[in-house]
């Protein structure tokens, strides 16, 4: 209304910080000074505009804690207000007041069919003005407290996911997972999956005895040296380590997730492990003379996947006839030298170089009926 | 309108604000008497829900009642009244005595 926006507006008081924050929404601008006294006087902190579109743009600019909206504004109505916020996700949950006359039966009906949360007749009676004020706040200060109380379980759980996971995957792979994560428990589930996995073992020929003839306090930090650079080249082809046990790593392909091209990640590993181990091969050798090599087994075929332990020990394990067969192979590898069965060596022939390749004919491996196909490539330089 | 309308107790915590009310009511007699001159009932309508709404707010229970005969006399097009009572408004407005508690 012109004629009221012309009147005088008294100046507002000082605001407490972090108080309560009430948008007041009125373009009388005495019946705004009042609103805002009566609440100031409660140690709320007011903020107080004169038209539904600066009521619109405040409150999604600063997302008050409350809104005391009368329904009669220049632009857009208090109703088209309260719906507009109502309607955002953003401001969804911004209690709303809006404020009527008493015996407007109408605009309180309206009102409702707006999505606002309460009333308040005019003309202004504090107590009634503080009494529904405080009401909403508690409500709104509990709900405010559940959103944040789950939003920290959330984070809990996904934590505790990510950890469990960054015990198997790279943490890039890891931090995909939980990104994609809704509310199932993930892809390593607690019941068991029979899948197509491409298994790769590799391990250090030789490094039992060659423990005997190394200082004791030396062959932590050589294994370490060899399992951070191993464990890095399976990470860049998204493998998934299951277990390091000794100087032996087991790396699982098409699992957790579907890679078609498992067997060609796998020999990727494979040659990334042998390549990347070069240079501390060498330290090692130049330091002590220590003479060691990796062998390294890869083998496909039908696998059990799922968590398996005691209550107080689980582990993210594999068991199959890929997994024997690849650790058979694994055995069989000299230094340097990777052995493939041969429905890997399928997958993976047009990658290997011509030349480094030999068949080795079937071979029967213990604890197998038939016999296997299996192929030697040779990794080392 | 007897005398006691004339005698208005306002919370303490507002008495700040009524020297500031006090003027726009002032002139809200003044804008009443243009609307009436230019027969803009709507103003005058829209005026009175106004004045209904904010006097008894802040203690001022006679200029509530003087919202309620102007926004009834601008529904019902009834100058003499809207004349009489915007008179009746500016004089209660000139002797009106506030104390604060």
């Amino acid at each position: 209304m012109s004629s009221m926006t012309d009147l005088f507006t008294p100046a507002p008081p000082a605001q407490a910080a972090n108080a309560f924050r009430v948008l007041v929404v009125d373009d009388d601008p005495d019946m705004a000074a009042l609103l805002a006294r009566l609440l100031q006087k409660e140690g709320m902190a007011v903020e107080t505009v004169h038209d539904g579109d600066a009521a619109l743009v405040h409150a999604m600019s600063s997302a008050p804690d409350l809104i005391l909206l009368d329904v009669m504004l220049p632009g857009l109505s208090g109703f088209e207000v309260c719906e507009r916020l109502k309607g955002d996700e953003a401001t969804a949950l911004i209690p709303i007041v809006l404020v009527t006359a008493l015996e407007d039966t109408q605009s309180r009906v309206r009102g409702i069919e707006a999505g606002c949360d309460d009333f308040l007749s005019k003309p202004i009676k504090s107590e009634e003005l503080i009494a529904r004020v405080k009401t909403l706040r508690r409500l709104h200060e509990t709900r405010r407290e559940l959103e944040a109380r789950r939003l920290a379980a959330e984070y809990q759980r996904k934590e505790t996911i990510r950890k469990a996971f960054l015990r198997y995957v790279s943490p890039r792979l890891a931090e995909r997972i939980i990104a994609g994560l809704g509310e199932e428990e993930g892809p390593f589930q607690s019941h068991a999956q029979r899948i197509d996995v491409v298994a790769l073992f590799a391990d250090l020929r030789g490094f039992t005895r060659l423990t005997e003839s190394v200082d004791v306090d030396k062959v932590v930090g050589m294994l370490n040296e060899y399992f951070a650079v191993t464990t890095e080249a399976a990470y860049r082809q998204e493998g998934t380590i299951f277990s390091i046990s000794g100087d032996c790593l087991l790396v699982g392909f098409n699992v957790p997730f579907p890679q078609p091209d498992a067997a060609v990640r796998a020999w990727h590993a494979a040659k990334d492990m042998i390549a990347s181990f070069a240079p501390v091969l060498a330290n090692w050798t130049g330091r002590g003379g220590v003479s060691t090599g990796m062998g390294i087994g890869i083998a496909s075929g039908e696998a059990i996947i799922g968590n398996i332990g005691s209550p107080h020990h689980m582990s993210y394990t594999i068991i199959g006839d890929a997994v024997n067969t690849a650790a058979r192979l694994m055995q069989m590898a000299r230094a340097g030298e990777l052995l493939v069965s041969g429905p890997v060596y399928e997958e993976i022939r047009g990658l290997v170089p011509s030349g480094s390749t030999s068949s080795r004919g079937n071979i029967a491996l213990r604890g197998k009926s038939e016999a296997t196909a299996v192929y030697s490539i040779e990794l080392a330089s | 309108m007897n005398n006691n309308s004339f005698h208005v107790v306002v919370d303490k915590a507002l008495e700040d604000l009524i020297p500031v009310f006090m003027r726009n009511r002032h002139k809200e007699v003044e804008t009443l008497k243009a609307a009436l001159a230019a027969a803009d009932f709507e103003q005058l309508r829209q005026l009175g829900h106004r004045m209904k709404g904010v006097g008894n707010s802040y203690g001022f229970e006679q200029v509530s009642v003087f919202g309620r005969q102007v926004e009834e006399g601008a529904r019902s097009g009834d100058r003499a009244s809207l004349a009489a009572c915007i008179a009746q408004y500016g004089e209660y407005l000139a002797k009106v005595q506030i104390a604060y508690q």
